[in-house]
């Protein structure tokens, strides 16, 4: 398999948002709420330290 | 006095949160070792069904993804850097598919593979969440969530 750097940064993120929204909350509602919270989360913060990282060339 | 649009009145959609039950703990041992076995099998034990088939679903495509990405599977072996150890520790947390894998020898990992990094990381992160996964059903199977 021969993903984007992008594309396993999201895959990976949805992988330990849907275990950590399960394992971490208690409803339905809750987990799903908690679920999409973290894989924005993941893929925001990622995207931006990577643009910041951009800017630094050493 | 709460009437029906007051916030703290329990929505009749949500479902009912279950009730704390405790299990004796050579059973609570037994359901955390299956989790090992295959990941989420503690809770579908337990009668978690969604979850545990949404746990295992997750758990076990990352670690196929890992796998397809040409990740390494850290051995434990004690001869070598102990630093390698920590892999190990975090690869072996996955249980029964690490020691398929290495047995079918596909953890051998391509450092030349541009998705090596990324597949290492998946193999230890799925192993990670997988003992993550078994101290949920340790803590369900206690009476300390439901």
């Amino acid at each position: 398999m021969n993903l984007s750097h992008f594309a396993a940064l999201s895959l990976f993120a949805l992988f330990v948002s849907v275990v950590f929204g399960l394992i971490t909350k208690n409803t339905p509602k809750e987990q799903f709420k908690y679920g999409v919270f973290v894989f924005f989360s993941f893929v925001c913060i990622a995207s931006i330290v990577g643009w910041l990282m951009y800017f630094f060339p050493w | 006095m709460l009437n029906e649009n007051s916030p703290n009145v329990p929505l009749e959609t949500e479902p009912a949160v279950r009730e704390l039950t405790r299990l004796n703990m050579g059973v609570t041992v037994a359901i955390c070792a299956s989790c090992f076995v295959i990941p989420g099998l503690g809770h579908i034990l337990m009668g978690r069904w969604i979850r545990g088939i949404l746990l295992a679903v997750a758990i076990s495509l990352m670690f196929l993804t890992g796998l397809s990405m040409q990740g390494e599977l850290y051995s434990g072996d004690l001869n070598q850097s102990y630093l390698r150890l920590f892999g190990f520790f975090a690869d072996a947390g996955i249980g029964l598919m690490y020691w398929l894998a290495e047995h079918a020898r596909l953890g051998a990992g391509n450092m030349s593979a541009r998705t090596y990094d990324y597949g290492t990381a998946y193999l230890w992160v799925c192993g990670l969440l997988n003992y993550l996964t078994a101290l949920d059903a340790f803590d369900i199977a206690r009476g300390r969530k439901p």
